[in-house]
């Protein structure tokens, strides 16, 4: 058995634990498979340990059954039931053993949706969930008929993620890594292999990961570290540098949001040609790196927000702008493009205030008086001739209803922007992603593991 | 990391061999197998060793620390050793009267 086999096995095994036991063992378990060399031992042992732990009292769930019925009594209703039952059962059990298989990475009831990603012609899209390691799931989506999305398969490792521009590969957080991204062969999308984990050259937990628009670079930024992997075959990627994207210091006075910052959509960019990549650190800063040549890449700029943390970030299609729009609600674009530093071309705030919610009420008239702006999510994109900029606001105010807010702008060749308009759309979800080409909104569902897509007009 | 006793790791208790090697203070999982391996050539599995840790930690043999990242250490607690102790006071009268006996053989 090939050691890859047997470390996804063995991971596959530690699923299949019962739940209390997961809970209380199985990071710390994962942990110790992370550093151990697996072998056909290795899966034998946890099966026989998953298998006893099931059969343990302390683990299963006790119930006594008919306690005033003789043990005579029971034992014939027991031989009439398997002969009822036991005939029937020899046919449904391999279908519901088959059923099993093919769903054990159904998303539960309680996922929120934490990260949507697009294949470049926009018909795969993956959307992963941001529960614990050990249950958070990735679904591949059919997105070809958009009114009805067709769930192809559901597999191991959450949020963040991202899909290859050809929707042939597709990266997730690690099933049980903390700074872990796994790389996931779809080109059989309702049989997705696992194909390599990438671990080296990060640290502390995973927010971001994003595909160069080539395909063969993929960044993976953790809390502290930015790791640039040749992808170009994803079964053996190779690390090309990693660099360490410490969150820079807030300006004073900064309110910066009450959630793990830089959890989010596309808070890790490439600009259409590859040779830059923007991420927001966690911070009020966006930082610019050149990835020309990602083995030797540096960070060659920050750019300052209005004392405020970035939440999304979009390069216009020429790659000469970048847009970003903030957890308080002020949308910002520089130019990137040319000698010097980048610059502020504009900024417009205020866009929370303007975002209404269920009840038609403005801002300042929400139970929280305008103090939700942590449960707001963003996105942001422009459209292919780059004349149109959109943002989305997600204002959830009375859960769970909440109310998507698209603001749009047309962009002058300077980057300024002018002639707002603003559409309002009900919604039950809380994450909003633009579809490249910013027309299509995908809005991630807050349990379930769903999706819901609507085409703006 | 399999060691040339390994062959005898199936006559070697999981239980035993935990407690032998945290008695020379804290040790998480990982840290748990190596040494094991270490001193009695032993390769525990990481689904052998998690079982006997939760049997253990149960029996109130040995408690968990505070977790750090995901990494949980485990001490032997008082009974642990007392039971440690006993077991090994057992062993040695096995191993006195196998040695008599191949002695004499």
């Amino acid at each position: 058995m090939k050691p890859a086999l047997a470390d996804r096995l063995s991971r596959a095994v530690v699923g299949c634990y019962p739940r209390r036991w997961k809970q209380r063992y199985a990071a710390e378990l994962l942990d110790v498979l992370d550093q151990h060399r697996a072998g056909p031992r290795t899966v034998l042992s946890l099966a026989g340990g998953a298998l006893s732990t099931h059969l343990d009292p302390d683990y299963r769930m006790q119930v006594r059954l008919m306690p005033h019925l003789s043990r005579d009594a029971k034992l014939g209703i027991a031989i009439f039931a398997v002969i009822i039952v036991g005939l029937p059962a020899l046919v449904i059990l391999p279908m519901i053993a088959k059923d099993i298989r093919e769903s054990r990475w159904e998303p539960s009831s309680a996922d929120s949706v934490g990260a949507i990603a697009f294949s470049r012609d926009q018909r795969i899209m993956v959307s992963a969930t941001s529960g614990p390691p050990w249950e958070a799931t990735s679904t591949l989506w059919d997105i070809t008929g958009q009114a009805r999305p067709r769930r192809l398969s559901v597999f191991e490792g959450g949020s963040p993620a991202a899909i290859s521009p050809d929707g042939a590969t597709v990266a997730a957080n690690a099933f049980g890594g903390r700074a872990q991204a796994a790389l996931w062969d779809v080109t059989r999308p309702r049989h997705p292999v696992r194909l390599a984990v990438l671990s080296a050259g990060l640290s502390g937990a995973l927010w971001g990961e994003a595909f160069s628009p080539d395909g063969q670079i993929l960044a993976v930024a953790s809390t502290t570290r930015l790791a640039l992997w040749d992808v170009a075959d994803p079964a053996r990627p190779r690390l090309l540098r990693s660099l360490a994207a410490a969150p820079l210091p807030s300006p004073p006075g900064n309110q910066g949001p009450p959630v793990p910052v830089g959890v989010g959509q596309n808070d890790l960019v490439f600009s259409p040609d590859g040779r830059l990549l923007a991420s927001v650190s966690g911070s009020d800063q966006v930082s610019l790196w050149d990835v020309a040549r990602p083995d030797r890449a540096t960070r060659i700029a920050t750019v300052a927000g209005p004392g405020d943390y970035f939440a999304a970030l979009a390069f216009s299609p020429r790659g000469n702008l970048l847009a970003g729009v903030t957890y308080h609600g002020s949308v910002l674009v520089f130019r990137v493009a040319g000698p010097g530093r980048p610059a502020r071309v504009a900024e417009r705030p205020g866009l929370l205030a303007s975002a209404r919610f269920p009840g038609g009420g403005s801002a300042q008239a929400g139970p929280c008086g305008g103090a939700c702006n942590f449960a707001a999510a963003y996105a942001v994109g422009f459209t292919p001739d780059g004349r149109a900029l959109t943002v989305v606001i997600d204002r959830p105010e009375t859960y769970p209803a909440a109310r998507d807010t698209v603001f749009t702008w047309q962009v002058a060749g300077s980057g300024d922007l002018s002639g707002l308009s603003t559409i309002f759309r009900d919604v039950n979800d809380a994450q909003p992603t633009l579809a490249p080409g910013a027309r299509i909104v995908a809005d991630g569902a807050l349990t379930g593991g769903e999706v819901h897509l609507w085409t703006l007009p | 990391m399999h060691g040339k006793f390994d062959g005898l790791g199936r006559f070697a208790d999981p239980s035993l061999l935990i407690l032998t090697s945290l008695a020379d203070g804290p040790k998480h999982g990982y840290a748990i197998m190596t040494d094991i391996t270490a001193f009695s050539g032993v390769g525990m599995e990481p689904g052998t060793l998690y079982g006997a840790l939760s049997r253990l930690e149960r029996r109130g043999w040995i408690r968990p620390l505070a977790a750090g990242e995901r990494r949980r250490p485990y001490e032997i607690t008082a009974a642990g050793q007392e039971v440690l102790a006993e077991q090994l006071r057992s062993m040695q009268q096995i191993v006195r009267i196998a040695r008599q006996r191949t002695a004499t053989a």
